[in-house]
């Protein structure tokens, strides 16, 4: 049976915390749960966003995700470098 | 006054054509930080490495796309470009604006960015190129609620839909491509704003197989206006075209005299199914060997048009080169019936069951046209629920096998074999 949307993100949430590399595919969030759909997975992980819990990373091309004390932040303390 | 010396850049004035170097260089007269990208160019050329860093966590608040990050890696020493993101807009329908909202666009851009734009990017929008951070916000508030225009796509979304001119310029078009691309963008807002997918997802609406917006070569569906009953013959103006009374295709390459019109040689010898020719001085097409090539219909506008059963082929899995090499989109569907009187309803149920598939099965930054050429034409087919049809298939089969569902099988895969040895010797 498949997780409701709160188990869903705090999976989602776990996962990104521990998972060992910091930014991750949409499809590296599947795997929370294997019975949603992964419409559903990327709703609830865009809504984590929405919710200040995660943050997106761009290349252009593709999107990651990630959570915010993880995250490869090109204007980070120091600025630039 | 140049901040660098662009000797190497400078060489790039110097031809017939436009430079984007001296575009540059005027825009910097206005825009000072226009100075160090071409500092940071001439940098580029003379060590052969780029000093861009690409990609970030930069954006507006409640999108996940649309803006891309651009860095310097030498900030000290051309702080201009230090941060240098780079904004999409979603351009409109067809790409009609007035020119003052062009120069609103304009005006917009060089009070929180660098000026520099470019018109248009691939998928269609308009580029914004360079901006700081703390300016993203205010240009968005300002371009949304001054402007009345949207951010585009980026990163794994929905790309901004395109569209040619359409039914509101072109005879040609068998569909109202303005209506249909209007209606998918409204309708995947959320698909356009916020990543979805494993990679970049296009799809691109060209009224006719003349394909403006060449919808066949760059996106992942291309809905391609055609007829399925018979191009229309006037024989009165095939005549006049004979005559030389009508110019070819439309007027244009007139700047030349190629002689007398000689439909022969302009237009019968060059139908790649060779389904025309004229008989007792009326033109003859065998209709159901035309490919849809468009040539003839171009060169004789006045004498032939589409037929009146209209809609569109949809083909799946373009891509420009990333891995393998530039590869087209492939027939899915020959004709589809394309209106806004049933809210595009068949084309969107397509739509979704191919992004229902590729979310699950495709891999990380791999597009819908390489998943498909990774699992094969046969299953994507079954998976969309369609069956075979010649128009799928490329080419004969060059080997003798036939393979098989389990469920064609009598027993299927676990019968028992000895028992039927018993009864068929091998």
């Amino acid at each position: 049976m498949a997780l409701t949307n709160d188990e869903l993100k705090a999976a989602i949430l776990k996962k990104a915390e521990t998972a060992p590399k910091p930014q991750l595919y949409i499809k590296d969030f599947y795997a929370c749960d294997p019975d949603s759909k992964p419409r559903v997975i990327k709703n609830a992980a865009n809504d984590l966003v929405k919710e200040g819990k995660m943050m997106f990373w761009s290349s252009g091309s593709t999107t990651m995700y990630a959570m915010k004390n993880r995250i490869k932040d090109e204007e980070g303390e120091g600025g630039v470098n | 006054m140049a901040k660098h010396e662009t000797p190497l850049l400078d060489e790039l004035e110097k031809g017939p054509w436009p430079s984007f170097v001296t575009d540059i260089k005027r825009q910097a007269e206005k825009s000072p930080q226009c100075w160090d990208i071409l500092g940071q160019l001439e940098l580029s050329f003379k060590e052969r490495i780029t000093h861009w860093k690409h990609g970030g966590i930069v954006g507006v608040f409640g999108y996940g796309g649309g803006i891309v990050g651009r860095y310097s890696d030498l900030p000290k020493r051309f702080p201009g470009v230090e941060h240098f993101h780079t904004v999409r807009l979603a351009q409109p329908a067809s790409k009609y604006y007035s020119t003052k909202h062009l120069r609103d666009i304009c005006d917009l851009w060089e009070k929180y960015g660098s000026g520099m734009t470019n018109m248009h990017g691939s998928t269609g929008d308009i580029v914004m190129l360079g901006c700081r951070t703390e300016a993203l916000e205010p240009f968005f508030y300002d371009l949304t609620h001054n402007l009345q225009q949207d951010l585009g796509g980026s990163g794994s979304n929905l790309r901004t839909p395109a569209n040619c001119l359409g039914q509101s310029r072109c005879e040609w078009s068998c569909y109202d491509t303005e209506e249909a691309c209007h209606h998918l963008t409204m309708h995947y807002q959320d698909e356009i704003h916020r990543p979805a997918f494993p990679y970049k997802f296009k799809f691109k609406f060209s009224g006719c197989p003349n394909d403006c917006v060449a919808a066949i070569a760059r996106s992942d569906v291309a809905v391609i206006g055609t007829w399925r009953d018979n191009i229309r013959i006037d024989q009165a103006a095939v005549k006049e075209y004979i005559a030389g009374n009508i110019p070819a295709n439309g007027g244009a390459h007139s700047g030349r005299d190629w002689g007398k019109f000689d439909i022969q040689k302009e237009v019968l010898a060059l139908c790649p199914t060779e389904c025309m020719w004229m008989e007792g001085g009326e033109l003859k097409i065998d209709d159901a060997e035309c490919t849809r090539c468009m040539h003839c219909l171009n060169v004789m506008p006045r004498a032939l048009r589409p037929g009146v059963e209209q809609g569109a082929s949809i083909c799946v899995g373009a891509k420009a080169p990333i891995l393998d090499g530039a590869q087209f989109a492939t027939l899915i569907v020959p004709f589809m019936k394309v209106s806004a009187d049933n809210e595009f309803e068949e084309l969107i149920e397509f739509i979704e069951k191919i992004w229902d598939w590729w979310m699950e099965d495709g891999k990380n930054r791999e597009r819908v046209g390489e998943t498909m050429q990774r699992v094969g034409l046969p299953t994507f087919i079954k998976v969309m629920g369609l069956e075979p049809i010649p128009q799928h298939v490329k080419e004969p089969r060059s080997n003798p096998y036939v393979f098989w569902q389990e469920e064609e099988v009598e027993g299927g895969w676990e019968r028992d074999v000895e028992e039927f040895r018993a009864r068929h010797a091998a």
